[in-house]
């Protein structure tokens, strides 16, 4: 008899306990601005064929007690983490009043100078450091349009000089009175999937993938607004409740797998004499 | 040991946070000169179990990592220097900044604070000092037998002793102004204090360089919006709650897995 089938619901266990993880950091960041959720998703993986490929006798036997043997240990399956989605969409505006918050409309992000290079971020909660420099929560300079792209991008901050109110018109240029002191650099990802969160509400690139990154010299922003996470916490407590009783219901199985075990070692054997 | 239970609790302790503000905004709601704070979060570092961008064959690539987010911290508590609304008091030495624009105090230990409260009024040697007796800089003192006192909108300070005298100028109040007021530090009793991220103060007549011009006889009420903060004390108690839900989650999970044997 096999037992191979509690690993298959062992890795069931696994994926769901990951699963609540991934809620659980969504839920943790309900009020964090501009927070985009994660999704996990799963797929089935292949357990090592019991024999190679070319041995299995293809086209199969048809279905028969012979050929139940024929499975080649195909038939068992784990499950693997595939990858983490994160869900893009635009979440809800809230205004704040204070006039340095800015949210995007639409797509886009935010270019942000950090030591370990630029990095996006739609978390428009931003403030002015002590030289007048707009930056964000973290300190890092938000870039502006202008300048070169090439150049070293700390020379692309926005400097106010503190002497009249500052205002961020729609289409991002940050105003100070009359003046203008730069246009918020907003950038599009055609492919999000290459994006990375990095923690701290900014996003990289990774490798290995294209970004596809355009301007969008054309994007709309709302000053004095923030946008809100975009979890929706019936959702997460559904998903939560639903990974909770496929996590119970694979410990059933790991059960199942345990008393036929101690069937076969306690009530097989002893009849076995 | 699950990871969630440790996020969920990151979760609490950034909405605990964010009730400490907003519990201090509401008991703040009648202080002259209050500024309201908000708790801003941001997310904490991600843990990669498996690396986006590996190889799953020749030429392939898997296009998504695994990544699970460890949860939440409070980034900053940011100060809304948005003005409050005035309140007309009568007393000549109550004063209101009409814009930005910080009094300077003397503090008992020597230092500079400031402050947006103008209840202002004189000791026994006729000084300008505010509520707990700090003295109002650049000083100015009061001489003896006061009928009337006069505030200009460019703080000029004009006083009359007789009833037919012109009034006559014995000072001059000016304000400092910050590049980022929101970098200021709070002391409690109204003052803050000057930060590195704050910048250097800059001190100029009430209604230049970008500063507001004075009011007498008006004090600035708190800029607390009692709604606002309500409706975030209401959201940040459901957030606590829902983060609580996760960890019992954790928890049963854990119970039978615990009970599987």
């Amino acid at each position: 008899m096999s037992t191979k089938g509690v690993y298959t619901a062992l890795s069931g266990a696994m994926a769901q306990s990951l699963k609540l993880d991934t809620i659980a950091n969504n839920i943790a960041n309900v009020n964090t601005p501009a927070f985009k959720r994660d999704q996990q998703v799963f797929n089935e993986y292949l357990s090592a064929n019991e024999k190679s490929p070319t041995v299995i006798q293809v086209p199969r036997v048809p279905a028969s007690v012979e050929s139940f043997y024929d499975m080649q240990g195909g038939d068992k399956s784990f499950v693997d983490a595939k990858g983490t989605f994160t869900d893009f969409s635009q979440g809800s505006l809230k205004r704040t009043g204070n006039p340095l918050d800015v949210a995007i409309n639409g797509k886009g992000f935010f270019e942000v100078a950090t030591p370990q290079g630029v990095r996006l971020t739609r978390s428009g909660n931003f403030t002015l450091d002590g030289n007048g420099r707009l930056v964000t929560k973290e300190g890092h300079p938000v870039l502006s349009a202008s300048g070169d792209s090439a150049a070293d991008p700390s020379t692309r901050s926005i400097q106010i000089s503190g002497g009249a109110p500052v205002t961020i018109s729609d289409s991002g240029e940050v105003l100070e009175g009359n003046e203008n002191r730069g246009k918020l650099s907003i950038i599009n990802v055609e492919k999000p999937d290459s994006l990375q969160k990095m923690g701290h509400q900014l996003y990289g690139f990774k490798s290995n993938v294209n970004a596809e990154i355009t301007n969008m010299p054309n994007a709309t922003v709302q000053g004095g607004h923030l946008e809100m996470s975009n979890i929706n916490v019936v959702k997460e407590m559904t998903d939560m409740i639903q990974t909770h009783r496929v996590f119970e219901s694979t410990q059933k199985a790991i059960s199942a797998y345990d008393s036929m075990s101690d069937k076969l070692v306690n009530v097989v054997g002893k009849t076995g004499l | 040991m699950i990871k969630s239970l440790n996020t969920a609790a990151t979760g609490m302790a950034a909405q605990q946070n964010n009730m400490d503000v907003i519990a201090n905004n509401i008991a703040n709601v009648s202080t002259n000169g209050f500024k309201k704070s908000r708790a801003e979060f941001e997310d904490l570092l991600y843990h990669t179990e498996k690396e986006p961008g590996t190889a799953t064959g020749a030429n392939s690539y898997s296009p998504n990592g695994v990544q699970t987010g460890l949860g939440v911290k409070t980034a900053a508590v940011q100060k809304d220097f948005d003005s409050g609304s005035a309140v007309i008091s009568k007393n000549p030495l109550d004063m209101m900044i009409e814009g930005s624009g910080f009094f300077q105090i003397l503090t008992p230990d020597g230092q500079l604070a400031y402050t947006r409260d103008g209840s202002f009024r004189k000791d026994a040697t006729g000084k300008i000092v505010d509520k707990n007796g700090n003295i109002l800089q650049p000083e100015i003192t009061l001489p003896p037998n006061v009928k009337g006192i006069e505030i200009s909108n460019a703080g000029e300070v004009r006083v009359i002793q007789g009833l037919s005298d012109v009034p006559a100028p014995i000072g001059q109040i000016d304000i400092a102004n910050f590049v980022n007021p929101a970098g200021l530090r709070a002391m409690g009793k109204n003052l803050f204090m000057q930060t590195p991220s704050s910048g250097q103060p800059v001190v100029s007549r009430p209604g230049l360089n970008g500063t507001g011009a004075l009011a007498q006889g008006q004090l600035e009420a708190s800029n607390v919006n009692i709604v606002d903060e309500m409706v975030n004390m209401i959201t940040a108690q459901r957030a606590y709650e829902t983060n609580s839900k996760v960890i019992q989650t954790a928890d049963q999970m854990l119970q039978s897995t615990n009970n599987m044997r």
